[in-house]
């Protein structure tokens, strides 16, 4: 169908204050199936109508002296053709809002995704991922429902009333107008006792999601609970969880049981009214056998669908709330990725210049301060200091993950905020300490951003030279092998070499590298030290440097300390100079010696 | 149980007449409940068809004659018959909803409990998930189906079999058109149903990829960004959408054209009853208030039919779920006490490995033919390199499984004589990566021994340096520690659960030493806990870090599954085996790897001078 044409439709323009006017808009392109959607809904419910009219045509006719009688079998044949325009508008009006509702969440869903990936840095580390994960799910699920059911039931029940309404008028108009006096009482008992309900419902889920944390934290923690042999203890939790869960269902089932026989009764009440008053007007001649026939029919299509529409407004109400919260993300900017003006003509070289940069952030921390300092092309700059002293700050300024807010950086000459990011993020490469791999084939993370086709030559020379090769040989699927939860879980160091492999692919000329490796046994370290350097060459880097090897072969060492570079230089430039620096290698020295002095008191 | 027994989500079998009888064997504690809510919905299904045919009487006996007396009578019957119903359907949701409840609440009980005894081994088997969906979303199924399920098909049924009564009184030769057709009804139906039932598995599969797709995007946002991945990520995700799109459509107009066609069918039936009851109303006396009757009867007939095939439909899928649940607990524990086991009293004492072999599932030999001595109150560090066999030697001690040969003796007794709990409740063991539950710091603590005051909590704080990081949070030891510890930093859950372990007063403590980073601060905290605890009972760390190795009374070589090298630092230094090597590799890489924390600690030293 032509649902595979995505609509392009800036959902922006959906920020509205009035939420009935932004799920509007966010019809767009879809409005005149949603329009039709409702109106086959009317057709369908005149259909029903008919056959109630039909059926007192046929009753007056038939079953009393008339001459003019359309024939049986064209009476049998319109019932059935009856039912079928019936059926058959249901049907399209539920296609109909089917394709507007699976269309709109489409449009959403895509939108939302991409919309998600270009927030920036900030936004992301102040916003949990389980809260925007909800938000795209849940709450999207939940305006799809509102599309798909809650406004076109609304409609329906909104077209069955009118149009059995008229019918009742045209039958008898003080009959109809005696017939529909419980309504508001239906009305006003089923939106109170719904918002009851759904509050009472919601209350019900929350248990749920407590007794599903209590259940996984045992699953998880079982070696804890059989260590402190705490079976009883845990058992004990979980009944006072589930039996509060058993209360709350019972709760919740206590509001129906009262609600629907309660309604019921209601309900009858108007209905058997109805009856009475009809039927001695039907004695009293005035209405027909046969139009008595047709008010039973019809009154109970209009009473009855009533008790829902307390119901529907009451989810559509929730519906609006997730409205809002999607509106919530959407709200926010995108990180602009080709703004910039300018557009190095041979690639970048790699020369960066820092003067006097400052970052702080919007909280006012102040997270670097006079950052000065000037690296060639090729050149190796290490960074040295403790945790939160800046170091990672510093590097996240390069692919403009956040911006400056005093002095200025300069690559090849240029100012680089007047450098798009994507063109930036092209050129860097970043290797992390504990790499993110994504849940896919071993082959499929080194490609993963490579933006080009890859040959499984090319990926195994990458991988080769990150030394991860024969590691990937080794597991049953090769480079086929999933990563993750499915798959194979890497460790630490493995996932580092991917990340290198995958990061000789996209050949950058600016590099930024974590050398930390936890817990990794020393044969390995020497192979990722090889890796390492295969993946430096002729490149810029910035390594946050954990392992002397890298400090002491670095072109600059910048010493941090809150923000500030407190020292700068070469190793063998800093270790004349009395300071940290030299007090650290003094200490490492001293343990060398250290080492050596007990090896040989015992031998 | 192959690996794909843990794949599918959802799958249907055969119907399975053992297991279904098992379903139902578990409403037997509340068999009253179920009586209860089968007779108020026989009584609702059965007055629904008695409505109808009242409404025949007003027009046959009360309009057409133009009795009034009898009018008001048939309606005041009514009347009174609907109160009844209502009484009916109040008692009907009530019975079956909470004995539902009841049912769920009985299952996840029993499937909670049967959980803390099964042993370690079907846990390492047995995905977290698949527990976790057995626990909730299956019995929530079974329990469905035995109530609900039970309530709509009983409904049904008597709904259609009464209706057929009525109909068959008033005029048997209509009613026998409305029979033929019934059984295309049900047929098409069912049909339906499972097909929207099939579809809806898609529609929930590609549902869980989206989220799935969401959460990598998400967590991985920073890679997405330093690759420049947007495009390529928004053109994967556009085609997932657009399987969602297809399947969920295809699922929704499915559902939406059911109902009309169950409509059009029932309509052929209607219409056969007007040309054929017109007939006879010419030639037979047919009556108005009949014709009302049989039209009543045949449009209502379809939410009997809907709700006969849903149930239908779903039957299968429910007995799938409870096979599922009670595989679960019908496993057996892997580890349980003897017939004879006796709890000594204590624990304190030597400890022997003798002649100890032992493999996991897939049968590949762990540990193997291993012997040592440990004396009482010792502490034993064990290296050696990762997949070598410590773990199991943890595990073994633990009794989390059993040695496959040879035996394990504490205090010179085989520990398998020994009661699970005699040996369990008296060890401490603290996890590499630690392990809290949602709830309080002072809970957690208190985890270790659950009578112990407020004090001693604080006291074993205090003794493993947690209790200034308490102190710091504002409401200190009532602080809330987030689920699974997650608002803790991994060094302060460590010393939490080091806490734990000291407050229980282990006999034997087992340590599996963190690898991963902790700020030098906190980690001369936790060597300071450690000390403390290791002082009064006989220890076991997997050693990472030398300081710990090296304050060991002794040293277990652990490699490829057999014991290599024993003695204290030392010894096996001047010995110039495997432990040199290692200890002399791990010494050079610690020192290059932990330039940061030199860092720190040489400020500390700069202010100091």
């Amino acid at each position: 169908m032509a649902a595979s044409i995505e609509k392009s439709y800036d959902l922006r323009n959906i920020i509205s204050n009035n939420r009935l006017v932004g799920l509007w808009r966010m019809l767009t392109g879809y409005r005149g199936t949603f329009i039709l959607a409702n109106l086959s809904l009317g057709v369908s419910a005149l259909a029903k109508t008919s056959t109630y009219l039909l059926l007192r045509y046929f009753v007056d006719n038939y079953f009393s002296e008339s001459t003019h009688r359309i024939a049986l079998p064209i009476i049998a044949a319109g019932f059935v053709l009856l039912a079928v325009v019936e059926g058959g508008f249901a049907f399209l009006s539920g296609r109909l809002a089917a394709f507007t509702a699976e269309s709109v969440t489409r449009r959403l869903r895509n939108y939302l995704f991409d919309h998600i990936q270009h927030l920036s840095f900030t936004y992301h580390s102040k916003t949990q991922t389980g809260e925007l994960i909800q938000r795209s799910t849940s709450d999207v699920d939940a305006l799809r429902r509102f599309f798909s059911e809650q406004s076109v039931g609304a409609g329906r029940i909104l077209f069955l009333f009118l149009v059995n309404f008229a019918a009742l008028l045209y039958i008898n108009v003080k009959l109809a107008l005696l017939s529909i006096i419980v309504i508001p009482f239906v009305l006003i008992t089923s939106l109170w006792f719904f918002k009851k309900i759904s509050a009472a419902y919601e209350n019900y889920q929350e248990q749920e999601a407590t007794l599903s944390t209590t259940l996984q934290e045992n699953l998880t923690g079982v070696r804890v609970v059989k260590a402190f042999a705490r079976q009883t203890y845990e058992m004990d939790k979980f009944e006072k969880d589930n039996w509060e869960k058993f209360l709350r269902g019972k709760r919740l089932l206590k509001m129906h049981a009262f609600f629907w026989p309660l309604s019921d009764t209601l309900c009858n009440l108007q209905i058997l009214s109805g009856y009475l008053i009809g039927a001695l007007m039907a004695i009293n001649n005035e209405i027909s056998f046969g139009s008595y026939l047709a008010y039973a029919g019809l009154i109970v299509w209009i009473i009855f669908p009533l008790r829902n529409l307390g119901r529907l407004i009451v989810q559509m109400s929730t519906g609006m709330v997730s409205y809002t919260r999607v509106l919530e993300i959407i709200k926010q900017d995108r990180e602009p990725l080709d703004e910039g003006d300018y557009l190095p003509e041979n690639g970048i070289k790699g020369h960066l210049k820092f003067e006097e940069v400052g970052f702080t952030y919007q909280e006012g921390n102040i997270a670097l301060e006079n950052i000065s300092f000037e690296c060639l092309p090729g050149q190796v700059v290490a960074l040295l200091g403790s945790t939160g002293s800046g170091k990672t700050t510093l590097v996240n300024l390069l692919p403009r993950f956040y911006d400056y807010t005093a002095g200025r950086i300069l690559l090849d000459g240029v100012e680089i905020n007047r450098y798009p990011r994507r063109i930036l993020r092209r050129e860097i490469g970043i290797v992390e300490q504990e790499p993110f791999l994504f849940s896919r084939s071993i082959a499929e993370n080194i490609t993963y951003g490579v933006g080009r086709n890859v040959t499984q030559d090319e990926i195994e020379r990458a991988a080769k030279a990150a030394a991860i090769h024969d590691s990937i040989i080794k597991f049953e699927k090769g480079y086929h092998t999933l990563v993750g939860e499915k798959g194979v879980t890497l460790s630490g160091g493995q996932k580092q070499r991917v990340a290198i492999a995958r990061t000789l692919l996209k050949n950058p000329r600016i590099l930024i590298l974590d050398d930390s490796t936890s817990a990794v046994d020393t044969e390995t370290e020497a192979e990722i030290r090889d890796a390492l350097r295969n993946l430096m060459k002729d490149r810029t880097t910035f390594i946050i440097a954990h392992r002397v090897q890298s400090i002491m072969d670095a072109d600059l060492i910048l010493v941090m300390d809150e923000g500030k570079i407190i020292q700068s230089g070469r190793h063998d430039e800093l270790i004349q100079i009395p300071g940290v620096y030299q007090e650290i290698f003094n200490m490492q020295t001293r343990i060398e010696v250290e080492l050596e002095k007990e090896i040989a008191s015992v031998s | 149980m192959s690996a794909d027994f843990f794949e599918e989500e959802e799958f249907e079998s055969k119907f399975d007449g053992k297991v279904f009888r098992r379903i139902l064997s578990l409403t037997r504690p509340h068999l009253r409940w179920v009586i209860g809510f089968l007779i108020c919905i026989l009584i609702v299904s059965g007055l629904d068809s008695v409505f109808t045919y009242l409404g025949k009487s007003i027009l046959d006996d009360g309009i057409i004659p133009g009795n009034r007396a009898a009018l008001v009578n048939i309606l005041i019957l009514y009347l009174a018959l609907s109160v009844v119903q209502s009484i009916a359907v109040f008692g009907f949701i009530y019975l079956a909803g909470v004995l539902g409840e009841r049912i769920r609440y009985d299952l996840r009980r029993k499937m909670f409990n049967h959980l803390q005894q099964l042993s370690l081994a079907y846990y390492s088997r047995t995905p977290v998930g698949w527990i976790m969906s057995r626990v909730t979303s299956d019995s929530d199924r079974v329990a469905d189906l035995v109530t609900w399920g039970m309530l709509d098909s009983t409904w049904a049924l008597m709904n259609i079999l009464t209706a057929m009564f009525f109909m068959l009184v008033i005029n048997w030769r209509l009613a026998l058109i409305v029979l033929a057709i019934l059984p295309v009804l049900l047929f098409v139906a069912i049909q339906f149903r499972r097909r929207i039932l099939g579809e809806y598995r898609n529609v929930r599969k590609f549902n869980s990829k989206i989220t799935g797709a969401y959460n990598e995007n998400i967590t991985g946002v920073r890679v997405v960004k330093a690759l420049g991945r947007e495009p390529e990520n928004m053109r994967e995700f556009g085609a997932l959408t657009s399987d969602m799109y297809r399947a969920s459509y295809r699922a929704a107009w499915l559902s939406a054209l059911f109902l009309p066609v169950v409509q059009i069918i029932s309509s052929f039936a209607l219409g056969a009853v007007v040309w054929y009851g017109g007939l006879q109303a010419l030639y037979a006396g047919m009556t108005i208030g009949g014709i009302q009757a049989f039209v009543s009867y045949i449009t209502f007939m379809m939410w009997p039919i809907q709700d006969l095939a849903r149930v239908f439909a779903e039957i299968q899928q429910a007995i799938a779920s409870a096979e599922r649940m009670f595989s679960l607990i019908d496993a057996v524990p892997g580890v349980v006490d003897r017939p004879d086991a006796e709890d000594p009293g204590t624990i304190f004492g030597d400890i022997e490995f003798d002649q100890v072999s032992f493999a996991y599932e897939d049968e590949k030999p762990v540990i193997s033919d291993l012997s040592f001595k440990v004396n009482k109150g010792e502490t034993i560090a064990l290296v050696g390199p990762t997949g070598g066999g410590k773990t199991t030697i943890v595990n073994l001690l633990c009794r989390f499984y059993e040695p496959k040969e040879g035996q394990i003796r504490i205090n010179g007794r085989d520990y398998t004589r020994l009661t699970l709990r005699a040996i369990q409740s008296r060890v401490g063991i603290v996890l590499q990566t630690p392990h809290l539950f949602s709830g309080t710091i002072r809970e957690n603590i208190r985890y270790g021994r659950l009578d112990a005051s407020d004090q001693e909590i604080e006291e074993a704080a205090r003794l493993v340096g947690a209790h200034e990081f308490i102190q710091k949070y504002e409401k200190g030891y009532d602080e809330e520690v987030g689920e699974g510890g997650n608002l803790l930093s991994v060094g302060q859950k460590q010393l939490i659960s080091l806490a734990r372990a000291v407050l229980a007063q282990p006999e034997i403590f087992i340590m599996d030493e963190a690898t991963s980073s902790v700020d030098t601060l906190t980690e001369a905290m936790i060597q300071k806990g450690m000390q403390a605890l290791m002082d009064r009972c006989t220890s076991f760390v997997i050693a990472h870090r030398l300081s710990t190795i090296k304050k060991a009374d002794r040293i277990l070589v652990i490699e490829d599954g057999r014991l290599q090298e024993a003695g204290s630092h030392k010894e096996l230094l001047a010995k110039r085996g495997k432990y040199y090597q290692l200890y002399t590799q791990q010494f050079r890489s610690q020192m290059e790897t932990s330039l940061e924390a030199m860092l720190v600690k040489s400020e500390v030293i700069g202010a100091n001078e």
